[in-house]
C-alpha cells in the first residue's frame, strides 16, 4: 500500500474519534496515565540516579578512603574515667601504604579532631580538619574570598585555616574576614579564605565523615600535628574522655581507573594485618557507586513495572472500546467489504485506529508526566530527570498498546462475513 | 450481439454442507449483455439476494460458472473477489449504506482506499463524478444532512468512482418517495444511455418496467425472461 493511503485511513480514523469525542477521550485515558506515570517514575529513577553520581561522583571514582573507626569496647563500665583510647590508623600505616602498595598516586593524610574556636567572647564548638592542600583540590573545596590552603603554609607551619561561611555568622565576624585571627583550643590562627557555600550530599558526607556544614575549619596538617598534637582531650557531664588518634582519614588516589578495586583489596589486606580489631573502614566510591547504581536499576525497573500495569489497563480498554466499536460498525465493515475492501484493509483499518487513539494518549501522556514530575519535585524537593529516552520509550510503548489492543478487535471486525455485515441493521 | 458481461451457466447455490441443506438458487442461466440494462424480479425468499450477493462478487456459487466479463470467477479467493468487487463492480443500495461519519467526497473516496491508483491522482475525479449527480455544492456535507434522493446520488457517484463494468442496483428506490425515487431512477436510465450494463434488483412491477429486460424469478428458478 502506498504511505499516502495510509495517511488517508489515519485521516479517516481521525475522523471516526473526532466523532465521538467523549468515547474517544475514555478510551484514551488510560494509556494517558500510563505513559503519564511511566514517565514520571522514570524521571524520578534518573533524578535519584543523577543525585547519586554527583554524590559519590564528589569523592571521586578514583579514590579511596580509609577512615578511622573507633572499635567496639566490649565492657565500657570496668573502665577508668580517663582512659585514653588508642586506635585508628597510624603513621606507620600511612607510610607502609605509601612504600608497599603500587600505583597509588596521592595518600592524603587527614586528622580530624573537635575544638573549640573563641572569637572575643563568643564561641563555636568546631570540627578541625588537618589537610594537605591536595585534599582540597580533590574533593573542589574551593574559596570564594580570600586563598586556599598552599604548600607553603604546610611547609612554615603557617597558623592559618579557611573556615565555612557559616561560622563567620556564628562568630559575629561580618567585616572582611580575611586576616581575622580566631583563638582555636588556645593557638592562634589567622583566616586565610572562606570556603564556597556547598555542602557534600547524603552519602559522600557519610564517607568523608564531614558533619555540619558551618562547623569545618580546615588547617595546614603540618601546623595542626604541631600545635595540637594527635591527642584531644573531651570534657562531658563529670567525665573526661581522652582519645588519641593518629590519622583519622587517609585519601588514596589511584592512578589507574581499572586497578581501583585491585588496590583497595591490597589496601584491605594490609589494614587488616595491622589491625585485627577492624578500627578502620575502607571506602571504595566505585564499588559504592556500582552497588547503588544496581540497586537503583531494581528500584527503576519495579516503579516501571508499576506504571506498566497502568498501560497495560489502557490496553485492554482500548481494545474493549474497539470490540464494542466492531459490533457497531458492523454494517460500515460490510460496506467497505462491498467496495473492495480486503481483509487486511479493515484490520489495517481497526489497527490504524487504535494506534492513533494510543499514540495520541501516549503524547497526551508524556506532557501529563511532565506536568506530574514538576509538581511532584516542586511540592516535594526530589530530584527528577525526564530523558529523551524515556519519551521516546514510553511513547513506542504505547504504539505497541495500540497495535495490540487492536489485533483482537481487528481481526473480529475483518472475519465478518460480508453479506451478513452488509444486512445488520 | 455483444459478448455478455455476466454469464451464469447452471448456478446453483445452496447452505450448508450437508443435507438436508437449504438450496435457494436451482439452475439459474443467465446472460447479461454489454450495455444492457436487465432487471430482476421475484418475491422475498425467490432467491433474489442470493443472486445479487453472486452477481455482486459477495459470494461464491455452489455449483455452476459465473463469467464476468468473460472470466470465470465462480472458484475465486476472497481476496480476489475483494478486487472485483473493487473494480468491476459498483453497487447501488436500497439504504444508500454511506458511511456516516465521512463526508460526501470522503464517502466517493472510499473504494479508491482499496485500489492501486494513488489519492492524489483521484482528486479531480471524485469531484467530477460528485459532479455528474449534481452534488457538488454537498461535497462537505455529512449524509445526515443530506435528503434521501441526495444520499442515493452519493451513492452512485461512489459506485462510478473506479468506472466499473457493471452497476449492481438492489432496490435502489425502495426508501425513497415515488419523486425522488423517479430522480434516480432517471439517473439510471442516464447512465445506461451513457453505454454502462446495469442489473437492478427490485419487486416494484413499474420500477422494473424501466428495464431493457425483466427476469422473474420464483423459487430459485428463473420462471420468466423476456422484454420488459
Amino acid at each position: 500500500m502506498i504511505p499516502q493511503k495510509q495517511l488517508e485511513m489515519v485521516r479517516m480514523g481521525l475522523r471516526n474519534l473526532v466523532g465521538y469525542p467523549m468515547r474517544t477521550v475514555l478510551t484514551m485515558l488510560g494509556v494517558v496515565f500510563g505513559v503519564g506515570s511511566v514517565i514520571a517514575m522514570l524521571a524520578l529513577g534518573a533524578g535519584a540516579e543523577r543525585e547519586l553520581l554527583k554524590e559519590i561522583g564528589r569523592l571521586g571514582i578514583q579514590n579511596i578512603i580509609i577512615n578511622s573507626i573507633k572499635p567496639e569496647e566490649p565492657d565500657t563500665s570496668s573502665q577508668r574515667s580517663n582512659w585514653i583510647s588508642s586506635y585508628g590508623i597510624t603513621f606507620k600505616d600511612h607510610r607502609q601504604i605509601v612504600d608497599t602498595i603500587p600505583g597509588i598516586e596521592k595518600a592524603l593524610p587527614v586528622h580530624v579532631s573537635k575544638k573549640t574556636v573563641w572569637q572575643g567572647s563568643k564561641r563555636v564548638e568546631g570540627t578541625l580538619y588537618a589537610v594537605t592542600p591536595e585534599h582540597l583540590d580533590m574533593f573542589q573545596l574551593n574559596t570564594s574570598v580570600g586563598r586556599n590552603l598552599t604548600h607553603l603554609d604546610d611547609e612554615k607551619l603557617s597558623r592559618v585555616c579557611v573556615v565555612r561561611s557559616g561560622m563567620l555568622t556564628e562568630l559575629g565576624i561580618f567585616q572582611d574576614p580575611i586576616g581575622f585571627p580566631l583563638n582555636i583550643d588556645n593557638e592562634t590562627f589567622y583566616i586565610v579564605g572562606v570556603l564556597l557555600d556547598d555542602s557534600f550530599l547524603g552519602y559522600a558526607r557519610k564517607a568523608l565523615s564531614v558533619d555540619a556544614k558551618s562547623s569545618e575549619i580546615y588547617v595546614p596538617y603540618s601546623t595542626a600535628l604541631r600545635r595540637h598534637g594527635t591527642r584531644s582531650i573531651t570534657r562531658r557531664s563529670g567525665s573526661t574522655e581522652a582519645t588519641d588518634v593518629e590519622l583519622n582519614q587517609v585519601v588514596i588516589s589511584v592512578t589507574d581507573l581499572d586497578q581501583v578495586l585491585v588496590t583497595a583489596r591490597m589496601l584491605g589486606s594490609l589494614l587488616e594485618r595491622n589491625h585485627p580489631e577492624k578500627d578502620y573502614e575502607l571506602v571504595v566510591p566505585l564499588e559504592v557507586l556500582s552497588q547503588r547504581q544496581k540497586t537503583q536499576q531494581v528500584f527503576n525497573m519495579a516503579l516501571v513495572a508499576i506504571a506498566s500495569i497502568s498501560l497495560l489497563v489502557g490496553g485492554i480498554g482500548i481494545a474493549n472500546i474497539m470490540l464494542a466499536t466492531v459490533t457497531e460498525r458492523t454494517k460500515e465493515i460490510g460496506v467497505r467489504r462491498a467496495l473492495g475492501a480486503r481483509r487486511r484493509h479493515i484490520i489495517a483499518q481497526f489497527l490504524t485506529e487504535t494506534t492513533t487513539i494510543s499514540t495520541i494518549g501516549g503524547g497526551i501522556g508524556v506532557l501529563v508526566g511532565i506536568g506530574l514530575v514538576q509538581v511532584l519535585t516542586f511540592f516535594t524537593g526530589w530530584s527528577a530527570a525526564i530523558t529523551l529516552s524515556s519519551v521516546a520509550l514510553s511513547l513506542s510503548i504505547s504504539m505497541a498498546v495500540g497495535i495490540v489492543s487492536g489485533i483482537y478487535p481487528a481481526r473480529r471486525a475483518a472475519g465478518l462475513d460480508p453479506i451478513s455485515a452488509l444486512r445488520h441493521e | 450481439m455483444k459478448a455478455p458481461i455476466i454469464s451464469l451457466q447452471g448456478v446453483h447455490k445452496y447452505y450448508g454442507e450437508h443435507e438436508p441443506r437449504l438450496h435457494v438458487l436451482k439452475g439459474i442461466d443467465l446472460d447479461v449483455a454489454d450495455g444492457e440494462y436487465v432487471s430482476i424480479t421475484g418475491t422475498s425468499g425467490s432467491g433474489k439476494s442470493t443472486l445479487l450477493n453472486l452477481l455482486g462478487c459477495l459470494d461464491n456459487t455452489s455449483k455452476g460458472a459465473y463469467l464476468l466479463n468473460g472470466t470465470d470467477v465462480s472458484s475465486y479467493s476472497d481476496d480476489e473477489l475483494s478486487k472485483i468487487r473493487n473494480e468491476d463492480i459498483g453497487f447501488i443500495f436500497q439504504s444508500f449504506n454511506l458511511i456516516p461519519q465521512l463526508t460526501v467526497f470522503e464517502n466517493v473516496q472510499v473504494p479508491l482506499l482499496y485500489g492501486t491508483r494513488s489519492i492524489a491522482s483521484t482528486t479531480d475525479l471524485c469531484h467530477q463524478v460528485i459532479e455528474s449527480v449534481g452534488l457538488s455544492d454537498r461535497s462537505e456535507h455529512r449524509p445526515s444532512q443530506l435528503s434521501g434522493g441526495e444520499c442515493q446520488r452519493v451513492a452512485i457517484a461512489r459506485a462510478l468512482i473506479n468506472d466499473p463494468v457493471l452497476l449492481l442496483a438492489d432496490e435502489p428506490t425502495g426508501n425513497l418517495d415515488t419523486d425522488t425515487g423517479d430522480e434516480v431512477l432517471a439517473l439510471i436510465d442516464d447512465l445506461h444511455q451513457q453505454g454502462r450494463s446495469v442489473v437492478m434488483i427490485t419487486h416494484d412491477p413499474d420500477v422494473a418496467n424501466r428495464s431493457q429486460r425483466r427476469v422473474d424469478l420464483r423459487d430459485g428458478i428463473i420462471v420468466e425472461a423476456g422484454a420488459a
